[in-house]
């Protein structure tokens, strides 16, 4: 019987291997919460599919569960790239609801956002384990980038091998500083934008295209 | 070639694990730190050097029980009673002499040492014990100094100092003897790092500091094949496990 199985997860692996050129690349939009990632996903999908991704918020963890939205398709320069685009919940090493507590959410509903936000996490990092072909790593870039948690998935993420951008995002606010955020990870190419407010939108999906594509 | 054993000079070098669990060659638990370039001897340790600052002592028995050794079993027999650990084990290194002495006269051996070491050349069996115990008693509280039960073996190891120190706090010279026997801060790195290392790798991959508060050890989520995909409010996990896990109990229905 374990033989039929292997047989079988077998078929099926060379059937995707064998597909694998026609099907969308799938993009994982990650980085620590309040980065700006939902707001980066909604973006891309409203300004190629019309729809949203998922509901933007300034309390962080808004996003507790990995959302996908399929075939999105960027033309860029007479060409165009076909993307799955995987916004992931934030990252990070601490979930504690005293942080929400400060949103004037209630403790109960605090505790279980938490929790929620931590079973998110695991997700994300399962997700990245297996199920995405390129990252776009979002960076706050007011905020320091130098952080345990930014080091340790972008290490992963090289180990891996996967194709990742970083997106030095919230270039609209005054403290923002995409020198650091390019300083921080120099083996990559740092894209500065506004997800929030469209600003250079146009290297955004240049640079997706080139990479991803 | 920093540690030698004192019993029968078989050499190790630093952070040699081998003499975690006393001398190979001779079951002792008692090395001595020795330098680069220090003049190392062949043979076991003559009582010399540790003696030095134990002038009294040596009229016992050098060849037997250096004062080295003795003060080095004290020092176990000590803190296993601290840490509640009555069983004789740590006389096992020691068979030659504790078995035939048994526990009670071991115990006054030991003791008989430390305190004549105490009381200088004080060679009063009882007198000196009594002193030595109360010194035991009521200076070992150090938590530091305490080592797991579980670590009795490696006690030796450590410095002297921990079973020592207190009991010597009133006298200058073993201080001199603890910057030779065994007692380099070096020697403890290897055990730390061993620590270190298992307690990672205990820090499950997500752990629950209370109720709505979590640390994560992203590396543990990221590397393991099942996934987790609902956290109780009782502490468990809701996993999903990889296919291959569970293919041949789906099959078999």
């Amino acid at each position: 019987m374990g033989l039929l199985t292997e047989l079988r997860s077998s078929i099926s692996r060379a059937t995707s291997s064998l597909f694998a050129g026609s099907e969308p690349k799938r993009i994982g939009i990650y980085g620590p919460p309040n980065a700006g990632k939902t707001t980066l996903a909604n973006r891309i999908a409203r300004d190629w599919t019309g729809d949203a991704v998922g509901p933007e918020s300034h309390v962080p963890h808004e996003t507790r569960r990995a959302r996908r939205k399929e075939n999105v398709e960027i033309k860029r320069n007479g060409k165009s790239v076909t993307i799955d685009v995987v916004d992931t919940p934030g990252v990070t090493t601490k979930v504690d609801y005293k942080e929400f507590l400060e949103h004037d959410i209630e403790e109960d509903d605090a505790v279980r956002r938490s929790r929620e936000a931590t079973e998110g996490v695991a997700e994300a990092m399962h997700w990245l384990r297996e199920d995405v072909d390129g990252v776009i790593y979002v960076l706050d870039s007011t905020e320091d980038p130098f952080t345990q948690v930014n080091t340790m998935l972008v290490g992963i993420i090289e180990s891996q091998d996967l194709p990742v951008l970083i997106f030095a995002n919230k270039i609209d606010l005054e403290e923002a500083s995409v020198q650091r955020v390019s300083n921080a990870f120099p083996q990559h190419e740092t894209v500065p934008l506004s997800a929030l407010e469209g600003d250079n939108m146009d290297e955004v999906y240049d640079t997706i295209a080139e990479h991803f594509g | 070639m920093p540690h030698q054993c004192t019993g029968c000079g078989e050499r190790f070098e630093d952070g040699s694990k081998e003499m975690l669990s006393g001398c190979p060659e001779c079951g002792g638990n008692k090395f001595q730190f020795r330098p680069q370039g220090a003049d190392v001897p062949e043979g076991p340790e003559e009582p010399k050097p540790t003696s030095e600052p134990l002038e009294p002592e040596p009229a016992d028995d050098p060849q037997e029980s250096s004062v080295a050794e003795t003060v080095g079993r004290a020092t176990t027999r000590v803190r296993d009673f601290v840490s509640g650990g009555d069983e004789p084990d740590p006389n096992a290194a020691w068979p030659d002499e504790s078995d035939a002495a048994g526990n009670a006269s071991d115990d006054g051996e030991i003791i008989d040492a430390d305190a004549r070491r105490e009381a200088g050349t004080d060679t009063d069996t009882d007198a000196a014990e009594d002193a030595a115990q109360v010194n035991a008693r009521s200076g070992l509280a150090a938590p530091e100094d305490v080592p797991d039960p579980d670590d009795a073996t490696d006690a030796s190891d450590e410095p002297p100092a921990a079973g020592g120190d207190p009991a010597d706090a009133s006298d200058g010279p073993p201080a001199a003897d603890d910057d030779r026997v065994v007692s380099e801060p070096s020697d403890e790195d290897p055990d730390l790092a061993e620590l270190r290392e298992q307690l990672n790798d205990q820090f499950e991959s997500i752990k629950i500091v209370e109720p709505g508060q979590y640390e994560l050890n992203l590396m543990e989520l990221y590397d393991r094949e099942e996934y987790i995909i609902a956290l109780q409010e009782n502490g468990r996990y809701v996993i999903q496990v990889p296919d291959q896990w569970i293919g041949a109990d789906v099959d078999d229905r």
